[in-house]
C-alpha cells in the first residue's frame, strides 16, 4: 500500500488563530504546531471550538485574524477546494446519490486523476470495504459509512487529514475496534492525522501528542503520559482522568523540590511539577497513587503520609475498588486500589491512614478553578 | 383477527369513493364523449357508437395547435426550470430569515384569480404599455413590433402563472439538501460549480422532476394564456377543446381530442419518469 | 411447474385486464348525450307573477341605460311603475356561449333560472325550433304587435311573434380609432391594410364576421352558394394565416380598442357609442353592413312570464323606446319612437344609426336561414379558422 503522501508532507501550524461569530468568540488567539505525520488529538469539552478550528484549517471558516502555515506556505484564505487537506466529518457527509465507490471516487474525479477505479479498489479493501462498493450510503451501518468516509478523504493522500469525532455516532464495541483501526491506517500511510474527540480514553490510546483545549485555548498539549502525570491546569487534571486537589501553602522551594503545608501536614512535590513556587496552591495525586492502610498499620510505599481519615464510601468496581475517604480538615480524597487480593476489602468507616510518592503529585496555582474541567456526572 | 380482515378494505373506502366520483366517472364519461357518433349535434343528443375514427379526424384536424401546445409547454417550463431553480436556490440557501416571506410572495399570486391574473398581465404588455415602450426605446423591439398576441407573450403568461408550481417543490427538495454535504464537495476539491453540478444539481433531482411535471402538465392544457395573451395563431389546443365544446357544439372532436391530449401527456411523462428515474426520488 | 404457475398466473391476470377493459367499454353507452328537444307545452311551470313581483333577466353588458345623478333609467322607471323587482344581469357575451350555459337545463327540462334573455336571430330561431321558449300571451303585449317597425314584421323563424320580441336591433361595421390611424372604409381594408396588421379584431359571431367577409367578397349573405361561402371563408383564413387579424372576440373588443391594443375592428354599431370615447369611430363599411337582432325570450319554466311580458310591453312604449334608444345608439324596432325622440334628444331624430331612412336600409343585410347540416358545416368551417 502506497498511500503515503507524494511529497514530504509538512507540519501544520496555527499561529494566533482567532474566531469570532457575531456574539461569540469560538477561538481565542490560538498556537498550534502539528509535526509532519503525527497522530495528533484535540481533546476538550463540547463547545470549546475544537470544529471551528478544524474547518478553519480546512477551509470552511475564515478566520478573525491569525494564520495557518502548512510547511512555509500560508494557507489562512485559500479556498477550500485547493487545500491539501481533507477532512472526516462529524456526522460523514457522505453522498446520498452516489454508490459507495464514487463516494470514494469524488476527490480523485474533481482533479482529473488517471487510474482512479484501480485506487478506490485498493483503498475500499484497505478499509475493508470492497464488497458493498455498489451500495448506496443509507443502506450501510454507521461504522460502514465512518469507513467509507474515512476512505474518501484518505485516497486523496492529503498532507493533513483532518477527524472530527468521527467515531462519535458509534456504540462503544464498535468505536473500540474503529479506535484501533484508525490507527493502523494512520501508521500504514504516515499521514498527518488531527484527530478531534472529547472522549478522553480515546485520545489517549490514539495520540501521540494531544492538545486540550477550552473556552476557544489550548490548556496544555504533550504526550498522552506527560499530560496524565504532570497536568499544569486544574482543567487539564481533572479533564484528562481524575485528581485530587488539595488546598496548601508553599512553605519553601528550594533546589529540585518544594514544600507545601497541606492542613498542617507537610507534603514535598519535585519541582518540576510545581507549577507554583509561592503562596497558596492545588496539591494534586491521582487517585490510583494514592494508598491506604488500616490506622497505625504500615504502608508499604513510603512517601507523604497523611492520618485521621475515614472511609465513607467504597464501590467495588472488580478490577478495582474505588474508595472515598474523608480527612480530618473535611475534604474526601478519592482513592483508587487494584483488587490484588493482598488486602480485604475496606469496610465504611475504617479508620485509614494516607499516603502517596512524592514524584506522584503536582502543584497547581490556587488561582485556578479547583473544578474546572469536573465531568458533572463523574 | 377476524375483525381485522376486512378493517384494511372498509378504511380503503373513503379513497375509493373520492376517486370514483372525481377520477373514474369523468374519465368514463370523456372516455364516451370521445367516441360518439360525429353525425349528432347538441340538440339532437350524441349516442356512443364507438366511432373510433374521432381520434384520426381530429389529430388530422388539430395537430397543428395539438404540436403548439406541447412546444409552448416545454419552453415555458424550460424557462420556469430556469428561473424557478435560481429563486428556489435563492431562498433556501441565501435568504436566511428573510426565505419564508419570499416563499410566501412566490406563491402570493394565487390569492387573486388565474383569469385575473393572466388579464393583469394583459395590461402590462399592452401595445402602449411601459414595457413594450421600453423594449422599443432600447430597440429590443421595433418600431412597430409588439409583445401581446405572440408566442411571447403567451409563453411568458404561461411562464408567470405556472413558476410557483415549479418552485415550490424545487424549494422543498433544495432546502432539504444538508449543507455539509455542500462543503464536503468543496473539500474534496470540487470548487463550487463542479459542487453544484455533483452534489447540488443531483441532489435536488426529485424536486427538478415533480416541479417539471406540474408545470408542463397543467401548461400543456392551458387556455387562458392563449386565449387573453394570444392571437388565433397562437391558439393552444385548451383553445381548440373549449371551441369544440361551447361554440361548435362538436362533442365528438372535443372528446376525442382531450383523450388524445391527455394519452400523449400520460405517455410523455411515463418515458420522462423512466428516463429520469424515480429510484432516487426519496 | 413454477414457472407453469407463474404464468397462469399471468395470464389469468391478463384475461382479467381484458374483461375489465371490454366491460368499460360496455359502459359508456351510458354516457351518451340525451336528444335536447322540448315540448313548451308540457315543460312549463305555473306562473308566480302575480304573487312574486320578480322578473329574472339576462342581457347583453351595456345594452341598457343606467341610472346616473338625475337621471333616471327605464328600468327603474319599470320598477317604479309595476312595483316588480328586476334581477338584471349582463352575462349574455356571445350567443353559443350562453347557448353552452343553458344547454343542460333547457335541453333537459330544467329550470334555467331566468325569465327572459336577449338572444340573436339565429338562436331564437334555434331554440324556437327545439322547444324551449314559451310562447307570448298576444292580449298581455299590445304595444309589441302595435309598435313593431315593419321590417321587423313576418321573420320566416318567427312570423307572428309568437315567442320573440326584439330588443334592439343593430349594425355589424367597423370602428376604428381615429387618433392612431387613418379612416378604414371598407371591410377589405381592415382585412388587408399593413400598418393594421396584428392590430384589428373580428368577432366571434359567425353571421356578423362571416357576412361581412362574404360581402366584401362581392356576395350577398342573405344568398349565397356554398362556393361563395368557401371563398369567404378562405378570404378569412388567409387574414388570419398572414397575422393580419389580433383576436376573435366577443364583446371585450372595445375595451382593447380604446387601450390602443387593436386599431381598429369589427363591431357592433351601439358599442362604440357606449364606451364614450371621442377617438372612437363606427364606420359603416363600403361593402354594406350586417343587421340583426337581439330578442327577448321568454325559456321553459319561467315562472315569472307575466311580469316578462308587462316588461316587453313597457319597453314597446315609444317614448320608453326613445329614452333608451337615446342610451344605447342602436337601431330602434319601436316606431314612434323617432317622433318621441324630439322631446329627449332632437339631435338623435335623425341618426340614422338609431333610426335608419329606407335608403340606408337597402345597405343593410340579414344572414340567410341556415338549415342544421348548413349550421353545423358552417359554424364547424368557421370554429376551425378562429380557433385552429
Ligand atoms: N456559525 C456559528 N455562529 C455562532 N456561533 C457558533 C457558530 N459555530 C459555532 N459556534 C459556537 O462556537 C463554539 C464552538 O463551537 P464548535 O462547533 O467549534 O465546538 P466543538 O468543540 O466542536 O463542540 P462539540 O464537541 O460539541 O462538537 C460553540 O459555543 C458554538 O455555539
Ligand atoms: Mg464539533
Amino acid at each position: 500500500m502506497s498511500l503515503a503522501a507524494d511529497r514530504a508532507s509538512r507540519s501544520l501550524r496555527l499561529t494566533a488563530l482567532t474566531k469570532e461569530f457575531a456574539t461569540f468568540t469560538a477561538v481565542r488567539s490560538l498556537d498550534l504546531e502539528v509535526p509532519a505525520g503525527s497522530f495528533f488529538a484535540l481533546l476538550g469539552p463540547s463547545g470549546c471550538g475544537k470544529t471551528t478550528t478544524l474547518r478553519m484549517v480546512a477551509g470552511l471558516e475564515v478566520p478573525t485574524s491569525g494564520s495557518i502555515h502548512l510547511g512555509d506556505d500560508e494557507i489562512t484564505y485559500e479556498k477550500p477546494y485547493r487545500r491539501p487537506v481533507n477532512t472526516v466529518f462529524q456526522n460523514y457527509a457522505l453522498f446520498p446519490h452516489l454508490d459507495i465507490h464514487e463516494n470514494v471516487a469524488f476527490g480523485l474525479r474533481r482533479r482529473k486523476v488517471k487510474d482512479v477505479d484501480r485506487q478506490v479498489k485498493e483503498m475500499l479493501a484497505l478499509v475493508e470495504l470492497e464488497s458493498q462498493a455498489k451500495k448506496k450510503p443509507p443502506q450501510m451501518s454507521g461504522g460502514q459509512q465512518q469507513r467509507v468516509a474515512l476512505a474518501r478523504a484518505l485516497i486523496n493522500r492529503p498532507e493533513v487529514l483532518l477527524l472530527d469525532e468521527p467515531l462519535g455516532a458509534l456504540d462503544l464495541k464498535l468505536r473500540r475496534a474503529m479506535q484501533i483501526e484508525l490507527k493502523r491506517i494512520q501508521t500504514e500511510v504516515g499521514l498527518t492525522f488531527v484527530h478531534v474527540t472529547h472522549d478522553q480514553e480515546e485520545a489517549m490510546t490514539m495520540a501521540d501528542t494531544i492538545a486540550v483545549m477550552n473556552g476557544g485555548v489550548i490548556e496544555q498539549m504533550g504526550s498522552p503520559a506527560e499530560l496524565y502525570e504532570n497536568p499544569r491546569t486544574t482543567f487539564v487534571a481533572n479533564f484528562l482522568g481524575q485528581s485530587n486537589l488539595i488546598a496548601g501553602s508553599v512553605a519553601s522551594a528550594e533546589g529540585d523540590v518544594v514544600r507545601v503545608d497541606m492542613h498542617g501536614n507537610q507534603v514535598s512535590i519535585p519541582a518540576e511539577r510545581a507549577h507554583a513556587r509561592s503562596g497558596e496552591g492545588w496539591v494534586g495525586i491521582r487517585p490510583e497513587k494514592v494508598l491506604l492502610a488500616p490506622a497505625g498499620e504500615p504502608i508499604d510505599a513510603p512517601g507523604n503520609h497523611l492520618t485521621g481519615g475515614i472511609v465513607t464510601d467504597v464501590s467495588f468496581v472488580g478490577v478495582s475498588t474505588q474508595y472515598l475517604v474523608q480527612m480530618p480538615w473535611g475534604q474526601e480524597l478519592m482513592a483508587f486500589e487494584q483488587n490484588t487480593g493482598r488486602r480485604a476489602v475496606l469496610a465504611k468507616g475504617t479508620k485509614v491512614d494516607v499516603s502517596w510518592r512524592p514524584e506522584f503529585s503536582f502543584l497547581l496555582p490556587a488561582s485556578q478553578d479547583v473544578n474546572a474541567g469536573v465531568l458533572e456526572e463523574a | 383477527m377476524r375483525r381485522g380482515r376486512f378493517t384494511g378494505y372498509w378504511l380503503m373506502l373513503p379513497a375509493a369513493l373520492w376517486l370514483a366520483l372525481f377520477f373514474v366517472i369523468p374519465f368514463y364519461s370523456l372516455l364516451a364523449t370521445s367516441l360518439y357518433d360525429p353525425e349528432g349535434s347538441v340538440l339532437t343528443g350524441y349516442d356512443v357508437t364507438y366511432h373510433f375514427a374521432n381520434f384520426v379526424d381530429a389529430l388530422d384536424d388539430f395537430w397543428e395547435p395539438l404540436l403548439r401546445s406541447l412546444w409552448y409547454a416545454a419552453v415555458a417550463t424550460a424557462i420556469c426550470l430556469v428561473l424557478g431553480y435560481v429563486l428556489a436556490y435563492a431562498i433556501a440557501f441565501k435568504a436566511g430569515r428573510w426565505s419564508s416571506l419570499l416563499l410566501v410572495l412566490v406563491i402570493a399570486p394565487f390569492f387573486t384569480s388565474f383569469l385575473i391574473r393572466t388579464l393583469s398581465w394583459k395590461l402590462i404588455l399592452a401595445d402602449d404599455g411601459f414595457v413594450v415602450d421600453t423594449l422599443q426605446f432600447l430597440h429590443v423591439l421595433g418600431d412597430d413590433s409588439r409583445l401581446l398576441a405572440t408566442p411571447v407573450a403567451v409563453i411568458a403568461g404561461l411562464v408567470y402563472n405556472f413558476l410557483p408550481f415549479m418552485v415550490l417543490p424545487l424549494y422543498a427538495s433544495l432546502e432539504k439538501i444538508d449543507g455539509r454535504l455542500i462543503e464536503a464537495a468543496g473539500d474534496l476539491y470540487a470548487s463550487p460549480s463542479r459542487g453544484f453540478l455533483k452534489v447540488t444539481l443531483p441532489l435536488s433531482k426529485p424536486g427538478v422532476i415533480a416541479g417539471t411535471l406540474l408545470t408542463f402538465i397543467p401548461a400543456a392544457g392551458d387556455y387562458i394564456n392563449a386565449s387573453l395573451l394570444g392571437s388565433p395563431n397562437q391558439r393552444m389546443v385548451g383553445n381548440v377543446i373549449q371551441n369544440l365544446f361551447t361554440s361548435t357544439g362538436d362533442y365528438a372532436a372535443a372528446g376525442a381530442l382531450s383523450v388524445i391530449l391527455m394519452a400523449i401527456i400520460v405517455a410523455m411523462v411515463m418515458v420522462y419518469i423512466r428516463t429520469a428515474g424515480t429510484e432516487e426520488l426519496v | 411447474m413454477v414457472n407453469a404457475r407463474l404464468s397462469r398466473r399471468a395470464a389469468l391476470r391478463g384475461g382479467a385486464g381484458v374483461l375489465l377493459g371490454g366491460a368499460s367499454l360496455g359502459v359508456l353507452p351510458l354516457f351518451g348525450s340525451p336528444d335536447r328537444k322540448q315540448d313548451p307545452d308540457s315543460c312549463r311551470a305555473r306562473d308566480l307573477s302575480a304573487s312574486q313581483k320578480r322578473l329574472v333577466v339576462s342581457n347583453w353588458p351595456a345594452y341598457i341605460d343606467e341610472d346616473d345623478d338625475g337621471y333616471v333609467s327605464t328600468l327603474t322607471e319599470f320598477e317604479q311603475r309595476t312595483g316588480i323587482k328586476v334581477d338584471y344581469t349582463a352575462d349574455v357575451n356571445d350567443n353559443l356561449e350562453f347557448f353552452a350555459k343553458v344547454v343542460n337545463q333547457l335541453g333537459s327540462c330544467q329550470p334555467s333560472k331566468r325569465d327572459m334573455f336577449m338572444l340573436t336571430d339565429w338562436m331564437a330561431a334555434r331554440m324556437i325550433q327545439v322547444g324551449w321558449l314559451q310562447p307570448l300571451d298576444r292580449t298581455k303585449v299590445p304595444n309589441l304587435h302595435a309598435n313593431l317597425i315593419d321590417s321587423l314584421k313576418g321573420v320566416g323563424w318567427d312570423p307572428d311573434r309568437t315567442y320573440s320580441a326584439p330588443w334592439q336591433s343593430g349594425l355589424s361595421g367597423i370602428a376604428y380609432n381615429k387618433s392612431k390611424v387613418k379612416e378604414v372604409r371598407s371591410f377589405e381594408e381592415l382585412l388587408s391594410r399593413p400598418d393594421l396588421k396584428g392590430r384589428i379584431s373580428l368577432l366571434t359571431e359567425m353571421r356578423d364576421t362571416m357576412g361581412l367577409t362574404l360581402l366584401s367578397q362581392g356576395a350577398d349573405p342573405s344568398d349565397f352558394s356554398g362556393d361563395e361561402w368557401d371563398d369567404a371563408i378562405d378570404r378569412l383564413r388567409k387574414a388570419r394565416s398572414d397575422g393580419q387579424i389580433r383576436a376573435f372576440t366577443g364583446n371585450e373588443y372595445i375595451q382593447d380598442l380604446s387601450a390602443g391594443n387593436i386599431l381598429a375592428c369589427e363591431a357592433w354599431s351601439g358599442d362604440v357609442a357606449a364606451a364614450e370615447d371621442e377617438n372612437l369611430v363606427f364606420v359603416s363599411p363600403e361593402e354594406g353592413t350586417m343587421i340583426w337582432s337581439d330578442n327577448m325570450l321568454v325559456p321553459n319554466l319561467a315562472t315569472h312570464q307575466g311580469n316578462a311580458e308587462k316588461w316587453i310591453d313597457y319597453y314597446y312604449e315609444p317614448e320608453v323606446a326613445a329614452k333608451l334608444a337615446a342610451y344605447v345608439w342602436y337601431i330602434c324596432p319601436v316606431k314612434g319612437a323617432q317622433e318621441a325622440m324630439e322631446k329627449v334628444d332632437p339631435t338623435l331624430v335623425d341618426n340614422e344609426l338609431i333610426f335608419p331612412t329606407a335608403e340606408s336600409l337597402k345597405t343593410m343585410h340579414s344572414f340567410m336561414a341556415l338549415e342544421e347540416f348548413q349550421i353545423r358545416a358552417y359554424e364547424g368551417d368557421f370554429a376551425d379558422v378562429i380557433g385552429g
